[in-house]
Protein backbone atom coordinates (compact mmCIF):
# COMPACT_ATOMS: atom_id res chain seq x y z
CA UNK A 1 0.00 0.00 0.00
CA UNK A 2 1.08 3.35 -0.89
CA UNK A 3 2.68 5.58 2.04
CA UNK A 4 1.73 8.96 2.41
CA UNK A 5 3.47 12.15 3.72
CA UNK A 6 2.38 13.32 7.58
CA UNK A 7 1.23 16.71 7.76
CA UNK A 8 2.78 17.44 11.21
CA UNK A 9 6.56 15.75 10.98
CA UNK A 10 6.90 14.89 7.47
CA UNK A 11 7.55 11.35 7.89
CA UNK A 12 6.34 8.82 4.82
CA UNK A 13 3.61 6.40 6.55
CA UNK A 14 1.98 3.87 5.32
CA UNK A 15 -1.46 5.31 4.25
CA UNK A 16 -4.04 2.76 6.54
CA UNK A 17 -2.03 3.81 9.47
CA UNK A 18 -1.41 8.10 8.66
CA UNK A 19 -4.78 8.69 11.13
CA UNK A 20 -3.23 6.15 13.80
CA UNK A 21 0.13 7.81 13.42
CA UNK A 22 -1.47 11.41 13.81
CA UNK A 23 -3.41 10.76 16.54
CA UNK A 24 -0.75 8.74 18.91
CA UNK A 25 2.40 10.50 17.62
CA UNK A 26 1.41 14.13 17.67
CA UNK A 27 -1.85 14.14 20.06
CA UNK A 28 -1.61 17.83 20.53
CA UNK A 29 -1.53 18.61 16.71
CA UNK A 30 -4.34 20.63 15.74
CA UNK A 31 -5.05 18.52 12.43
CA UNK A 32 -8.56 16.97 11.34
CA UNK A 33 -8.04 13.66 11.33
CA UNK A 34 -10.84 13.11 8.72
CA UNK A 35 -9.35 14.87 6.00
CA UNK A 36 -5.71 13.18 6.23
CA UNK A 37 -6.77 10.74 3.81
CA UNK A 38 -8.74 11.29 0.32
CA UNK A 39 -11.88 9.29 -0.34
CA UNK A 40 -10.39 7.44 -2.57
CA UNK A 41 -7.46 6.59 -0.05
CA UNK A 42 -10.25 5.80 2.97
CA UNK A 43 -11.75 2.79 0.06
CA UNK A 44 -8.40 1.87 -0.80
CA UNK A 45 -7.46 1.28 3.34
CA UNK A 46 -11.38 -0.24 3.79
CA UNK A 47 -10.74 -2.77 1.05
CA UNK A 48 -7.22 -4.02 2.25
CA UNK A 49 -8.74 -4.18 6.09
CA UNK A 50 -11.71 -6.62 4.39
CA UNK A 51 -9.45 -8.64 2.62
CA UNK A 52 -6.16 -9.26 5.72
CA UNK A 53 -9.12 -10.27 7.58
CA UNK A 54 -9.97 -13.94 6.91
CA UNK A 55 -13.52 -15.03 5.62
CA UNK A 56 -16.00 -17.84 6.64
CA UNK A 57 -16.45 -20.51 4.19
CA UNK A 58 -20.19 -22.06 4.15
CA UNK A 59 -19.36 -25.32 5.68
CA UNK A 60 -16.94 -23.61 8.57
CA UNK A 61 -20.30 -21.46 9.39
CA UNK A 62 -22.07 -25.02 9.53
CA UNK A 63 -18.93 -26.60 11.67
CA UNK A 64 -18.97 -23.55 14.09
CA UNK A 65 -22.62 -23.83 14.80
CA UNK A 66 -22.65 -27.39 15.45
CA UNK A 67 -19.56 -27.14 17.46
CA UNK A 68 -21.52 -24.13 19.63
CA UNK A 69 -24.55 -26.02 19.90
CA UNK A 70 -22.54 -29.31 21.35
CA UNK A 71 -20.65 -27.25 23.38
CA UNK A 72 -23.60 -25.44 24.98
CA UNK A 73 -25.35 -28.86 25.24
CA UNK A 74 -22.35 -29.99 27.50
CA UNK A 75 -22.33 -26.95 29.82
CA UNK A 76 -26.07 -27.03 29.91
CA UNK A 77 -26.08 -30.79 30.87
CA UNK A 78 -22.96 -30.17 33.17
CA UNK A 79 -24.66 -27.51 35.17
CA UNK A 80 -27.96 -29.17 35.03
CA UNK A 81 -26.53 -31.82 37.24
CA UNK A 82 -24.12 -29.85 39.25
CA UNK A 83 -27.30 -27.97 40.57
CA UNK A 84 -29.88 -30.68 40.66
CA UNK A 85 -29.98 -33.40 43.27
CA UNK A 86 -32.38 -36.23 42.89
CA UNK A 87 -35.27 -35.67 45.53
CA UNK A 88 -34.92 -37.19 48.67
CA UNK A 89 -37.67 -38.18 50.87
CA UNK A 90 -40.69 -35.57 50.57
CA UNK A 91 -42.80 -34.02 53.23
CA UNK A 92 -46.08 -36.46 54.00
CA UNK A 93 -43.63 -39.71 52.77
CA UNK A 94 -43.16 -42.62 54.94
CA UNK A 95 -39.20 -42.58 56.37
CA UNK A 96 -37.95 -46.18 54.74
CA UNK A 97 -36.79 -48.91 56.90
CA UNK A 98 -33.19 -49.53 57.74
CA UNK A 99 -31.49 -51.35 60.31
CA UNK A 100 -27.96 -50.72 61.04
CA UNK A 101 -25.32 -51.41 63.48
CA UNK A 102 -24.19 -48.60 66.22
CA UNK A 103 -21.29 -47.37 67.53
CA UNK A 104 -21.55 -49.51 70.25
CA UNK A 105 -22.15 -52.57 68.52
CA UNK A 106 -26.23 -52.68 68.14
CA UNK A 107 -28.08 -53.78 65.55
CA UNK A 108 -30.80 -50.60 65.16
CA UNK A 109 -33.79 -50.04 63.10
CA UNK A 110 -35.79 -46.59 62.62
CA UNK A 111 -38.97 -48.08 63.40
CA UNK A 112 -37.70 -48.70 66.96
CA UNK A 113 -38.24 -45.10 67.33
CA UNK A 114 -41.70 -45.14 66.64
CA UNK A 115 -44.37 -42.76 69.40
CA UNK A 116 -42.19 -39.78 69.80
CA UNK A 117 -40.67 -37.31 66.41
CA UNK A 118 -37.66 -38.38 65.75
CA UNK A 119 -34.43 -36.00 64.59
CA UNK A 120 -32.97 -37.84 62.08
CA UNK A 121 -29.41 -37.18 61.47
CA UNK A 122 -26.98 -37.59 58.54
CA UNK A 123 -23.47 -37.08 59.55
CA UNK A 124 -19.44 -37.37 59.16
CA UNK A 125 -17.07 -37.01 62.57
CA UNK A 126 -14.84 -35.22 60.07
CA UNK A 127 -17.31 -32.70 58.48
CA UNK A 128 -17.08 -29.40 59.93
CA UNK A 129 -20.05 -28.52 59.63
CA UNK A 130 -21.33 -31.64 61.39
CA UNK A 131 -18.68 -30.70 64.31
CA UNK A 132 -20.56 -26.61 64.59
CA UNK A 133 -24.30 -28.35 64.31
CA UNK A 134 -23.01 -31.15 67.44
CA UNK A 135 -23.16 -28.24 70.09
CA UNK A 136 -26.89 -27.25 68.99
CA UNK A 137 -28.28 -30.51 68.45
CA UNK A 138 -26.99 -31.20 72.34
CA UNK A 139 -29.04 -28.34 73.79
CA UNK A 140 -32.02 -29.56 71.27
CA UNK A 141 -31.73 -32.87 73.46
CA UNK A 142 -31.91 -31.70 76.47
CA UNK A 143 -35.17 -29.93 75.96
CA UNK A 144 -36.59 -32.49 73.80
CA UNK A 145 -35.10 -35.80 74.96
CA UNK A 146 -38.62 -36.70 77.09
CA UNK A 147 -40.91 -36.28 73.80
CA UNK A 148 -38.37 -36.61 70.63
CA UNK A 149 -36.02 -39.49 69.46
CA UNK A 150 -32.49 -38.33 68.36
CA UNK A 151 -30.87 -41.29 65.38
CA UNK A 152 -27.50 -40.28 63.85
CA UNK A 153 -26.37 -41.65 60.93
CA UNK A 154 -22.61 -41.52 60.13
CA UNK A 155 -22.20 -41.79 56.24
CA UNK A 156 -19.15 -41.30 53.51
CA UNK A 157 -19.28 -38.66 50.98
CA UNK A 158 -17.44 -40.32 47.87
CA UNK A 159 -14.15 -38.77 47.82
CA UNK A 160 -14.49 -36.78 50.48
CA UNK A 161 -15.74 -38.07 54.03
CA UNK A 162 -14.76 -41.64 54.37
CA UNK A 163 -16.95 -43.26 56.90
CA UNK A 164 -16.01 -43.24 60.73
CA UNK A 165 -14.98 -46.16 63.38
CA UNK A 166 -17.00 -47.01 66.11
CA UNK A 167 -14.34 -45.33 68.41
CA UNK A 168 -14.03 -42.29 66.35
CA UNK A 169 -18.02 -42.10 66.79
CA UNK A 170 -17.47 -42.28 70.62
CA UNK A 171 -14.93 -40.03 70.97
CA UNK A 172 -17.40 -37.48 69.15
CA UNK A 173 -20.01 -38.00 71.21
CA UNK A 174 -18.20 -37.57 74.51
CA UNK A 175 -16.67 -34.35 72.81
CA UNK A 176 -19.89 -32.99 72.38
CA UNK A 177 -22.32 -34.86 74.97
CA UNK A 178 -24.45 -36.10 71.45
CA UNK A 179 -25.08 -39.25 73.94
CA UNK A 180 -28.35 -40.63 71.73
CA UNK A 181 -27.59 -43.68 69.11
CA UNK A 182 -25.16 -43.49 66.63
CA UNK A 183 -25.43 -46.17 63.47
CA UNK A 184 -22.87 -46.23 60.82
CA UNK A 185 -24.06 -46.70 57.12
CA UNK A 186 -20.64 -48.61 56.32
CA UNK A 187 -22.20 -49.67 52.82
CA UNK A 188 -23.74 -46.19 51.89
CA UNK A 189 -27.31 -48.17 51.00
CA UNK A 190 -28.97 -45.37 53.70
CA UNK A 191 -27.67 -42.29 52.39
CA UNK A 192 -28.45 -43.55 48.92
CA UNK A 193 -31.70 -44.75 49.99
CA UNK A 194 -32.42 -41.23 51.24
CA UNK A 195 -30.31 -39.77 48.41
CA UNK A 196 -27.81 -37.83 51.00
CA UNK A 197 -25.36 -36.05 49.13
CA UNK A 198 -24.04 -33.69 51.77
CA UNK A 199 -23.40 -33.77 55.80
CA UNK A 200 -25.02 -32.91 57.95
CA UNK A 201 -28.51 -33.21 56.62
CA UNK A 202 -31.50 -33.48 58.90
CA UNK A 203 -34.65 -34.62 58.44
CA UNK A 204 -38.00 -34.64 61.08
CA UNK A 205 -39.96 -37.47 61.52
CA UNK A 206 -43.56 -37.38 63.20
CA UNK A 207 -44.17 -40.11 65.90
CA UNK A 208 -45.64 -42.59 63.13
CA UNK A 209 -42.22 -42.22 60.64
CA UNK A 210 -43.71 -39.71 58.06
CA UNK A 211 -41.49 -36.90 57.30
CA UNK A 212 -42.54 -33.41 58.76
CA UNK A 213 -39.64 -31.97 57.75
CA UNK A 214 -37.16 -32.30 54.89
CA UNK A 215 -33.39 -31.36 54.88
CA UNK A 216 -32.29 -27.56 53.71
CA UNK A 217 -29.09 -28.37 52.85
CA UNK A 218 -27.58 -25.72 54.33
CA UNK A 219 -24.27 -26.80 55.56
CA UNK A 220 -24.78 -26.84 59.11
CA UNK A 221 -26.66 -23.43 58.89
CA UNK A 222 -29.82 -24.50 61.12
CA UNK A 223 -30.24 -22.68 64.45
CA UNK A 224 -31.38 -23.72 67.72
CA UNK A 225 -34.75 -21.75 67.04
CA UNK A 226 -35.35 -23.03 63.55
CA UNK A 227 -34.98 -26.65 64.62
CA UNK A 228 -36.91 -26.82 67.65
CA UNK A 229 -39.87 -24.80 65.76
CA UNK A 230 -39.70 -27.72 63.03
CA UNK A 231 -39.71 -30.26 66.52
CA UNK A 232 -42.43 -28.12 68.27
CA UNK A 233 -44.36 -28.23 65.18
CA UNK A 234 -44.31 -31.47 64.80
CA UNK A 235 -44.75 -32.50 68.28
CA UNK A 236 -48.36 -30.76 67.83
CA UNK B 1 -20.40 -33.19 -4.05
CA UNK B 2 -16.61 -32.18 -2.74
CA UNK B 3 -17.14 -30.50 0.38
CA UNK B 4 -15.49 -26.73 0.74
CA UNK B 5 -12.14 -26.82 2.88
CA UNK B 6 -11.78 -24.66 5.87
CA UNK B 7 -10.98 -21.55 5.46
CA UNK B 8 -8.53 -19.52 8.39
CA UNK B 9 -11.53 -17.92 9.46
CA UNK B 10 -13.38 -21.03 10.15
CA UNK B 11 -10.04 -22.53 11.68
CA UNK B 12 -9.98 -19.47 13.79
CA UNK B 13 -13.03 -19.47 14.66
CA UNK B 14 -13.09 -22.71 15.89
CA UNK B 15 -10.26 -21.94 18.78
CA UNK B 16 -12.40 -18.99 19.66
CA UNK B 17 -15.43 -21.52 20.21
CA UNK B 18 -13.30 -24.20 21.96
CA UNK B 19 -11.23 -21.51 24.03
CA UNK B 20 -14.76 -20.15 25.10
CA UNK B 21 -15.46 -23.76 26.52
CA UNK B 22 -12.12 -24.39 28.47
CA UNK B 23 -12.76 -20.75 29.91
CA UNK B 24 -16.18 -21.56 31.19
CA UNK B 25 -14.85 -25.00 32.37
CA UNK B 26 -12.00 -23.95 34.05
CA UNK B 27 -14.03 -20.98 35.70
CA UNK B 28 -16.23 -24.15 37.04
CA UNK B 29 -13.41 -25.88 38.53
CA UNK B 30 -12.20 -22.91 40.52
CA UNK B 31 -15.46 -22.01 41.60
CA UNK B 32 -16.06 -25.47 42.71
CA UNK B 33 -12.43 -25.10 44.27
CA UNK B 34 -13.88 -22.16 46.45
CA UNK B 35 -16.68 -24.32 47.83
CA UNK B 36 -16.78 -26.52 50.95
CA UNK B 37 -16.15 -30.21 49.97
CA UNK B 38 -19.19 -32.31 49.19
CA UNK B 39 -20.00 -34.74 46.69
CA UNK B 40 -20.50 -33.60 43.20
CA UNK B 41 -21.99 -35.08 39.85
CA UNK B 42 -18.45 -36.00 38.75
CA UNK B 43 -18.38 -38.22 41.84
CA UNK B 44 -19.70 -41.38 40.21
CA UNK B 45 -16.92 -43.90 41.43
CA UNK B 46 -13.36 -43.76 43.47
CA UNK B 47 -12.01 -43.56 40.51
CA UNK B 48 -13.77 -40.93 38.45
CA UNK B 49 -14.07 -38.83 41.07
CA UNK B 50 -13.63 -34.81 40.76
CA UNK B 51 -13.56 -34.56 44.97
CA UNK B 52 -10.35 -36.51 45.34
CA UNK B 53 -8.89 -34.50 42.65
CA UNK B 54 -9.86 -31.49 44.01
CA UNK B 55 -8.32 -32.25 47.66
CA UNK B 56 -5.42 -33.40 46.17
CA UNK B 57 -1.97 -31.02 46.66
CA UNK B 58 -2.36 -30.61 43.08
CA UNK B 59 -5.54 -28.70 42.47
CA UNK B 60 -4.17 -25.48 43.66
CA UNK B 61 -0.14 -23.85 43.52
CA UNK B 62 0.66 -21.06 46.20
CA UNK B 63 -2.67 -21.31 47.06
CA UNK B 64 -4.26 -20.60 43.71
CA UNK B 65 -6.36 -22.98 42.17
CA UNK B 66 -5.13 -24.96 39.13
CA UNK B 67 -7.88 -24.52 37.69
CA UNK B 68 -6.96 -20.17 37.23
CA UNK B 69 -4.00 -20.98 35.28
CA UNK B 70 -6.01 -22.85 33.09
CA UNK B 71 -8.91 -20.17 32.85
CA UNK B 72 -6.12 -17.52 31.96
CA UNK B 73 -3.72 -20.08 29.27
CA UNK B 74 -7.61 -20.30 27.68
CA UNK B 75 -8.09 -16.52 28.26
CA UNK B 76 -4.87 -15.84 26.26
CA UNK B 77 -5.80 -18.96 23.45
CA UNK B 78 -8.90 -16.80 22.69
CA UNK B 79 -7.40 -13.35 22.68
CA UNK B 80 -4.99 -14.60 20.15
CA UNK B 81 -7.17 -16.58 17.82
CA UNK B 82 -9.44 -12.98 17.90
CA UNK B 83 -6.44 -10.91 17.28
CA UNK B 84 -5.72 -13.47 14.09
CA UNK B 85 -9.13 -13.07 13.04
CA UNK B 86 -9.19 -9.74 12.95
CA UNK B 87 -6.30 -9.43 10.50
CA UNK B 88 -3.23 -9.35 12.61
CA UNK B 89 -0.72 -11.05 11.71
CA UNK B 90 2.45 -10.03 14.31
CA UNK B 91 2.61 -9.75 17.82
CA UNK B 92 6.33 -8.49 19.10
CA UNK B 93 9.06 -11.24 17.48
CA UNK B 94 6.61 -14.00 16.34
CA UNK B 95 3.88 -14.35 13.79
CA UNK B 96 -0.17 -14.53 15.74
CA UNK B 97 0.09 -18.35 14.73
CA UNK B 98 3.23 -18.94 16.16
CA UNK B 99 1.53 -17.49 19.71
CA UNK B 100 -1.31 -19.47 19.12
CA UNK B 101 0.90 -22.80 18.09
CA UNK B 102 3.05 -22.12 21.47
CA UNK B 103 0.22 -21.66 23.98
CA UNK B 104 -1.75 -24.52 22.99
CA UNK B 105 1.43 -26.76 22.94
CA UNK B 106 1.87 -25.52 26.62
CA UNK B 107 -1.68 -26.03 27.33
CA UNK B 108 -1.70 -29.35 26.30
CA UNK B 109 1.90 -30.08 27.78
CA UNK B 110 0.32 -28.87 31.25
CA UNK B 111 -3.24 -30.80 30.49
CA UNK B 112 -1.02 -34.44 29.87
CA UNK B 113 1.32 -33.73 32.77
CA UNK B 114 -1.78 -33.23 35.30
CA UNK B 115 -3.75 -36.01 33.41
CA UNK B 116 -1.12 -38.47 34.00
CA UNK B 117 -0.63 -37.11 37.90
CA UNK B 118 -4.29 -37.39 38.32
CA UNK B 119 -4.38 -41.25 36.97
CA UNK B 120 -0.86 -42.28 38.54
CA UNK B 121 -0.25 -40.32 41.61
CA UNK B 122 -3.83 -39.04 43.08
CA UNK B 123 -5.40 -42.39 41.39
CA UNK B 124 -8.57 -40.52 40.20
CA UNK B 125 -9.29 -38.66 37.15
CA UNK B 126 -11.49 -35.34 37.54
CA UNK B 127 -13.98 -35.38 34.52
CA UNK B 128 -13.69 -31.26 34.30
CA UNK B 129 -10.26 -31.50 33.89
CA UNK B 130 -10.42 -34.15 31.35
CA UNK B 131 -12.65 -31.89 29.17
CA UNK B 132 -10.39 -28.75 29.56
CA UNK B 133 -7.23 -31.36 28.63
CA UNK B 134 -9.58 -32.74 25.18
CA UNK B 135 -10.57 -28.72 24.38
CA UNK B 136 -6.71 -28.09 24.46
CA UNK B 137 -6.03 -30.98 22.59
CA UNK B 138 -8.44 -29.71 20.10
CA UNK B 139 -7.02 -26.21 19.56
CA UNK B 140 -4.00 -27.89 19.29
CA UNK B 141 -4.27 -29.72 16.79
CA UNK B 142 -6.68 -26.95 14.44
CA UNK B 143 -3.43 -24.75 15.10
CA UNK B 144 -1.13 -27.03 14.45
CA UNK B 145 -2.31 -28.92 11.02
CA UNK B 146 -5.27 -27.06 9.22
CA UNK B 147 -4.16 -23.86 10.02
CA UNK B 148 -0.74 -24.05 9.35
CA UNK B 149 -1.95 -24.88 5.52
CA UNK B 150 -3.81 -22.09 5.16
Amino acid sequence: MATKKCPVCGVAVKVENLERHVRNQHPKAQVDSTALLTEEEKEEVKEAKATSRPGLTRTGKRMLAIVAVVLVAIIVIAVVLSVWHPPGIGVGQTAPNFTLTSSTGTSTSLNEFRGRPVLLEFMNTRCPACNNEAPILASLYQSFSGRTYFLSVDIAIAGDLAINTPAEIESFKSQYNTVWTYVIDSQGTVSKLYNVYATPTIYILDANGVVAHVPEYNLGQDSYSSLSGYLNATLG
Amino acid sequence: MAREPLSRGDLLLLVVLLAAAGIGDAAYLAYEWYLPAGQQVCDINPFINCTTVRLSVYSSFLGVPTALFGLAGFAVLLVLALLAFRGVERLGPWSVDRWLLAFASLGAVLGLGLTLIEIFVIGAICLFCVFGFAVDLAALYLVAVPLRRT
